[in-house]
C-alpha cells in the first residue's frame, strides 16, 4: 500500500497478485469518496498521477515478454482481453485486468460491501495512489463499470444518491432544482441569482431521473460491450490456438524436408566421393604398372648396351660369334614398340554433378504430402435446375491442391443389381456445375482432391437432386369465381416432388412481367387462390424439391369474372356428350334409352345428366343456361354426393328446376325431395339464369331475357354443391359461365 | 289541395302517416295512407301504390300486411289509398259490402247516381300520384302499383290500360277475370251499366289481349286455400292463359294452404316489395 500500484508488477508475483484485488476495491471507493469533492480538484488530482502511472504496467509487461516465448506473450495477450483461463494464471499482470471484463468477477466485490465504508476513511496518501493505480487503465471505463455494477447489484439508493449529488449542498439548505446548463443541483432560491439567471433548471427529481435513466443505458451498453469483448477475446484465442497448430505443422513439415535433402545431400557426397577415389586408385594403379613397365625397358636397353661394349672389347672370332647372336637378339628387341603413351591422364573426366533430385525436394519444400479428404457441402437450396445440380465442397485451410476429382452417379431406389454408371470429371475449383441430368434425380457425389505429391482419401458421399420438371396446369379444369380460383396440376415428374409454388400476375399489367404473389409449399396438385373481382390473371405454377424450383409452368389465365367451371365428365351419362369447349350439353335423337348403364357412383345413370365443378367457395355464384322452349330439361345443383341412380331433384341432396313439355302446355317444377311449389309461367324462359348464394342459403332461378324471378329454394347447403344439367329428351343445354351478375339477380 | 296530416308514426326508422284531402275526382274527404322510407328524408324515392280489397279502408294494409321493414330497407314510399268515396250520401252506397262504400272497383262510374263520385280509377291514376308527387320527395317517374282482390284487380288493370306508366304490377289473389265473376258482375252493371263491352276496358284478362307489349313483369300470389278462389270469384287460369297467349310473362305461385286474409298478404309481402323495388330502383 505504501508503495505505488505501478511498482508491484517488479516484485513478487504471488504476494501482489493479492494486493491487487484489494487494491481494486480501494481504487472503487475511492472514486466513490472522489465525487463528493469539489470536481476540479478530483480532475486535477486524477490527471497528475495518471500521466505518472499509466507507463507501469507496460514495463512489467517487457520484463515478462524477455523471460517468454512467442506462445506464451499470446497467452497472455489473450487473457488480457478477459479470457479466463485461471490455471494459467500466471502473473498479477492477468489478475489485475481480468476483473474490469469479467462480469463473474463482481460479487467478490460485493463481499467485501462492509468494507467499503471503511475505506472512505482512508487518508490522502492512500488515495493518491489509488487514483494512480486508477489512471492505469481507462478512468471514465473504471467509473462505469462500476455503476454498471452497482446499479445491477441492487446497491442500496442512498449509496446510490450519494454518488449523483455533490456532497456540499449537504452542507447548507438542500438544493432542490437542476441547473442543466451549469449541470449542477441548486437551490430554488439561488435560481433568482446572476449565475442560473439566463439557465434552464428542471425539478431536481427529474433531473435525477434522467441522470438515472443516463446511467441505466450506459449501464445497458456497457454490459453489451462486455460481451462482446468477450467473445472477441474467445474468438481471439480460437485463432491463436489454431495458428500455433498451423505454424507447429509447418515446421514439422519444413523440418522434414530439410532433413529429407540433407540426407539425400550426404548421400550423393558419400557417392561421389567414394566414386572419386576409386578413379583415383585406378589411375594410378595404371601408371604405377606402366612406370615399372618402363624402368624394365630401361633396364634392358642399358643390360644391352653394356653387353655390346663388352663385345667389342673381345676377340675377333667371338666378337664375331656374339655379335651375330646379339643382332638376332637387338632385332628382336627393337622390334618390340616400346609404349610410351601414357595410359592414364592425370586431369579426371568431366564429371557434372546431378543435383536434379536434390532441386526437386526443395521445390517441394513447401508442398504438403498429400491432401486430406475433401469435405462435400450438402446440397444448398435452389442450387440446382431441372438438369443440372452445382456441387460445392471444402478443403481443409492448409492443404494445397492442384485440381479435384468429382465423381457422381445416379442414387438407386429399387433394382440393385443393376450398376450404375459412374462419371468422373477433373475441376480446380472448389465446386462444378454439373449439367445434363435428368430432372427431380438423386445423384451421389464425391470428390478427392490431388497435388504433385497424390491423390487425398475419398470425401463423403453427398446426395444432391436435380429441381423437378415444370408441372402440367389442367387449364381446363381450372374453376374460378370472382374472389377465387381453384387450380389443378399435373406433377409432370415421375418421383414425388417437395411442394409446389403457384404464381400469380395480373394480366392488366403486360410490361412488368413480375409475380404479384406466391402461394408457396402446396403439398398436392391442386391450390386455391385468392384472387380479386374482375381481373384477369395469369398463373404459373413451379415444382419445388431439395435442389430447388423447376422452371414455370406453360401459363393459365383465370378471368375472375363471375363464377367459372368446366363439366365433370366422369360423371357425364353416356348419352350425354359434352362439346369440346365444355360448355354444351348434347343428347343426340340416335342414341335411344336402349340399353341402360351400369349403376356408378360417379356417373349418372338414371337421368341423363351431367355435373359441373363449381370451386368450392361459399358465396355467391351464377350461371346461365340456354334452353329451347320445347325441350325437357332439369337445372339445378346437387351436392357431390346425389345419388346418381336418382332423378335430380327426387332426394334431399339436390335444388332442381324442371322443365317438361306437352300438348297441355309448359309445366315448370322447382324440385326438391320430389316436391314442387305449384307455380305457373306464362312465358317460357329461353335462357335460365341460376344464382346459388350461400351465405343466404338460397338458389334462385330468372328467366334472364326479362329479367324475371321465378323461383327461389331455401336450402340449408352444409357442403358444396355443383350445378346440375339434364336432358330428358333429344336436344342439347348451352352453358354460359364466366358472366357477371346481372344487377337483377341481386335482389333475391 | 291542401293536405292534412290525421296521423304520424315512426315505423322502421321511416313514417307512417296518414292525411286528408279534398278529392276533385271523387267530390268528397278522402283519406290516404303514405310511407315515407328514411331514405326519403335524403332524396326522392319511387312510389308505390297499394290498392286494398273489398270493405277495406286505407287502414287495413299499413295495419296488417307488415309491409314496413321490406319498403324501409328498399327505400319505397308506400301510398294506401280509401277503396271508395266516403260519405257522398248517394243511396244504396252503404247497403251491401261488395258494392257502394268500400267497393269502389277501381273504375270511373258512367251511370247514375254513381258516376259523380265513384271515379275511383282516375282517383288512383291521376289524382293521387298528382298529389303525392307534389306533395312528397318522390320521383314521378318511378311508380309501381300492387293490390288484394278487388285491389288486385285494380292494380292489375291500372297496369294494362296505361303501359309504361307502372314499372311492375304484382297482386294478391286479384279477380282476374271480374267480367265472369258475380262480384264483378254486379259492380260493373251498377257503375258501368248492363253493356258487357264497357266492361272490357275493366277486365284484366281482357284487357290482356290487347296490351301492346310493353315491358310487364306480374307477380301474382294465390292461397291455395282460398274460398274465393274456389267460389269462382277470382279465375287466376283465365288471366294466366291469356298471359301465356300474349306472352305476357307472368309469375303464378298457388301457395299450398294460404286463405284469403291478411294473414296471407303478410307472408309474402316481402316478396312483392323485392318484385317492384327490382324494377323501381333498377
Amino acid at each position: 500500500m505504501e508503495e505505488g500500484a505501478g511498482e508491484a508488477p517488479g516484485l513478487g508475483r504471488s504476494a501482489a497478485s493479492k494486493d491487487f484485488r484489494f487494491y481494486h476495491m480501494d481504487l472503487y471507493d475511492s472514486e466513490d469518496r472522489l465525487q463528493i469533492f469539489p470536481e476540479e480538484s478530483t480532475r486535477m488530482r486524477r490527471e497528475g498521477v495518471q500521466a505518472e502511472m499509466t507507463h507501469e504496467p507496460m514495463r512489467g509487461g517487457v520484463k515478462g515478454k524477455a523471460q517468454r516465448d512467442l506462445g506464451e506473450e499470446v497467452d497472455e495477450l489473450v487473457h488480457l482481453y478477459g479470457l479466463e483461463d485461471d490455471h494459467e494464471l500466471g502473473d498479477e499482470f492477468i489478475e489485475e485486468n481480468t476483473p474490469r471484463i469479467e462480469v463473474s468477477e463482481y460479487p467478490s466485490y460485493m463481499m467485501m460491501g462492509s468494507e467499503q465504508r471503511d475505506w472512505r476513511l482512508t487518508g490522502e496518501a492512500a488515495q493518491g495512489e489509488d487514483l494512480g493505480f486508477m489512471g492505469w487503465g481507462s478512468v471514465g471505463q473504471c467509473q462505469d463499470l462500476r455503476e454498471a455494477y452497482r446499479y445491477s447489484h441492487g446497491r442500496a439508493s442512498e449509496e446510490y444518491e450519494c454518488y449523483v449529488i455533490p456532497e456540499e449542498e449537504d452542507e447548507e439548505e438542500a438544493a432542490d432544482v437542476f441547473c442543466v446548463t451549469c449541470k449542477t443541483p441548486i437551490r430554488a432560491s439561488e435560481k433568482d441569482q446572476d449565475e442560473h439567471k439566463q439557465h434552464e433548471v428542471t425539478p431536481l427529481s427529474k433531473a435525477l431521473e434522467s441522470a438515472k435513466d443516463e446511467i441505466h443505458k450506459n449501464m445497458y451498453k456497457l454490459e453489451k460491450q462486455i460481451i462482446e469483448m468477450e467473445n472477441f477475446a474467445s474468438h481471439l484465442e480460437e485463432v491463436f490456438i489454431t495458428v500455433e497448430e498451423n505454424f507447429g505443422r509447418q515446421e514439422q513439415n519444413f523440418e522434414s524436408h530439410y532433413n529429407e535433402i540433407l540426407e539425400t545431400l550426404s548421400q550423393k557426397y558419400e557417392e561421389k566421393i567414394q566414386a572419386l577415389g576409386e578413379k583415383k586408385k585406378e589411375k594410378l594403379e595404371a601408371l604405377y604398372g606402366q612406370l615399372v613397365n618402363c624402368g624394365e625397358n630401361l633396364d634392358t636397353c642399358k643390360e644391352l648396351m653394356e653387353t655390346i661394349e663388352e663385345m667389342c672389347h673381345e676377340e675377333k672370332v667371338d666378337f664375331i660369334k656374339d655379335a651375330v647372336a646379339m643382332a638376332d637378339r637387338l632385332g628382336k628387341f627393337l622390334q618390340t614398340k616400346t609404349d610410351v603413351e601414357i595410359s592414364a591422364q592425370p586431369d579426371f573426366e568431366d564429371q557434372t554433378l546431378d543435383f536434379s533430385d536434390v532441386e526437386e525436394l526443395m521445390g517441394s519444400i513447401n508442398t504438403i504430402p498429400a491432401p486430406s479428404a475433401p469435405v462435400i457441402n450438402p446440397q444448398a437450396p435452389n442450387s440446382a435446375t431441372g438438369s443440372s445440380v452445382r456441387v460445392c465442397w471444402s478443403l481443409y485451410s492448409d492443404d494445397t491442391v492442384e485440381s479435384y476429382r468429382l465423381s457422381y452417379r445416379p442414387v438407386q431406389d429399387g433394382s440393385p443389381g443393376k450398376e450404375q454408371t459412374e462419371f468422373t470429371m477433373t475441376v480446380k475449383e472448389t465446386y462444378c456445375s454439373v449439367t445434363n441430368l435428368l430432372p427431380n434425380t438423386q445423384y451421389e457425389f464425391w470428390v478427392t482432391a490431388q497435388n504433385r505429391a497424390g491423390l487425398s482419401p475419398t470425401s463423403e458421399r453427398a446426395v444432391y437432386m436435380t429441381a423437378p420438371c415444370p408441372p402440367i396446369i389442367k387449364s381446363k379444369e381450372i374453376r374460378s369465381c370472382e374472389e377465387a380460383a381453384l387450380i389443378s396440376w399435373e406433377s409432370g415428374n415421375l418421383n414425388p416432388v417437395d411442394s409446389y409454388t403457384v404464381e400469380l400476375s395480373q394480366a392488366e399489367t403486360p410490361g412488368a412481367s413480375g409475380v404479384t404473389e406466391s402461394v408457396v409449399g402446396i403439398p398436392t396438385c391442386e391450390c386455391l387462390v385468392q384472387l380479386q373481382p374482375r381481373q384477369n390473371y395469369t398463373i404459373n405454377v413451379r415444382a419445388l424439391n431439395v435442389g430447388g424450383p423447376s422452371a414455370r409452368s406453360e401459363p393459365a389465365t383465370v378471368h375472375t369474372t363471375g363464377s367459372y367451371f368446366p363439366l365433370n365428365e366422369h360423371t357425364c351419362h353416356p348419352w350425354l356428350t359434352v362439346s369440346k369447349d365444355g360448355l354444351t350439353v348434347v343428347r343426340s335423337e340416335s342414341r335411344g334409352p336402349t340399353r341402360e348403364p351400369v349403376p356408378s357412383d360417379t356417373q349418372f345413370t338414371r337421368c341423363a345428366a351431367v355435373m359441373g365443378n363449381l370451386i368450392p367457395v361459399r358465396g355467391r355464384h351464377y350461371w346461365e343456361v340456354e334452353v329451347d322452349e320445347c325441350l325437357d330439361y332439369t337445372v339445378g345443383v346437387a351436392f357431390e354426393d346425389v345419388p346418381r341412380q336418382e332423378d335430380l331433384g327426387a332426394n334431399r341432396l339436390s335444388w332442381c328446376m324442371r322443365h317438361t313439355f306437352s300438348s297441355s302446355g309448359h309445366k315448370y317444377e322447382f324440385l326438391h325431395n320430389k316436391m314442387t311449389p305449384d307455380i305457373r309461367i306464362t312465358v317460357p324462359p329461353k335462357k335460365i339464369g341460376i344464382l346459388l348464394d350461400y351465405e343466404n342459403a338460397k338458389l334462385s332461378f330468372f328467366n334472364v331475357d326479362i329479367s324475371q324471378h321465378l323461383y327461389t329454394f331455401s336450402c340449408q347447403l352444409h357442403q358444396f354443391v355443383h350445378p346440375c344439367f339434364s336432358l330428358e329428351k333429344p336436344g342439347c343445354l348451352k352453358i354460359h359461365n364466366g358472366i357477371s351478375m346481372p344487377e337483377h339477380v341481386t335482389f333475391y | 289541395m291542401a293536405l292534412k296530416q290525421v296521423s304520424s308514426s315512426k315505423c322502421f326508422g321511416g313514417l307512417q302517416k296518414v292525411f286528408e284531402h279534398d278529392s276533385v275526382e271523387l267530390k268528397c274527404k278522402m283519406k290516404f295512407a303514405v310511407y315515407l322510407p328514411p331514405k326519403a328524408e335524403t332524396g326522392k324515392c319511387p312510389v308505390l301504390y297499394w290498392l286494398s280489397g273489398l270493405t277495406c279502408t286505407e287502414q287495413n294494409f299499413i295495419s296488417k300486411s307488415g309491409y314496413h321493414q321490406a319498403a324501409s330497407e328498399h327505400g319505397l314510399v308506400v301510398v294506401a289509398p280509401d277503396t271508395s268515396p266516403r260519405g257522398c250520401n248517394i243511396k244504396g252506397e252503404e247497403d251491401s259490402w261488395d258494392f257502394g262504400t268500400g267497393a269502389g272497383f277501381y273504375v270511373d262510374a258512367t251511370e247514375d247516381p254513381w258516376k259523380t263520385n265513384y271515379r275511383m280509377y282516375s282517383y288512383v291514376t291521376k289524382e293521387l300520384p298528382q298529389l303525392i308527387n307534389d306533395n312528397f320527395p318522390v320521383d314521378p317517374q318511378r311508380m309501381s302499383v300492387f293490390g288484394h282482390s278487388m285491389g288486385g284487380h285494380g292494380a292489375l288493370i291500372c297496369a294494362l290500360k296505361n303501359p309504361g306508366k307502372y314499372k311492375s304490377v304484382s297482386a294478391f289473389a286479384p279477380l282476374c277475370n271480374p267480367v265472369l265473376c258475380r262480384w264483378g258482375k254486379k259492380a260493373f252493371t251498377g257503375y258501368l251499366g248492363t253493356d258487357q263491352s264497357k266492361w272490357e276496358a275493366y277486365d284484366a284478362s281482357c284487357l290482356v289481349k290487347s296490351y301492346p307489349g310493353s315491358q310487364l313483369d306480374i307477380l301474382i300470389d294465390q292461397g291455395k286455400e282460398d274460398e274465393f278462389l274456389s267460389d269462382g270469384q277470382l279465375l287466376p287460369d283465365n288471366f294466366i292463359a291469356a298471359c301465356t297467349e300474349k306472352k305476357i310473362p307472368v309469375v303464378f305461385r298457388l301457395q299450398e294452404g294460404y286463405d284469403h286474409s291478411y294473414y296471407f298478404i303478410a307472408t309474402f309481402i316481402a316478396d312483392h316489395i323485392r318484385h317492384h323495388a327490382k324494377y323501381l330502383n333498377a
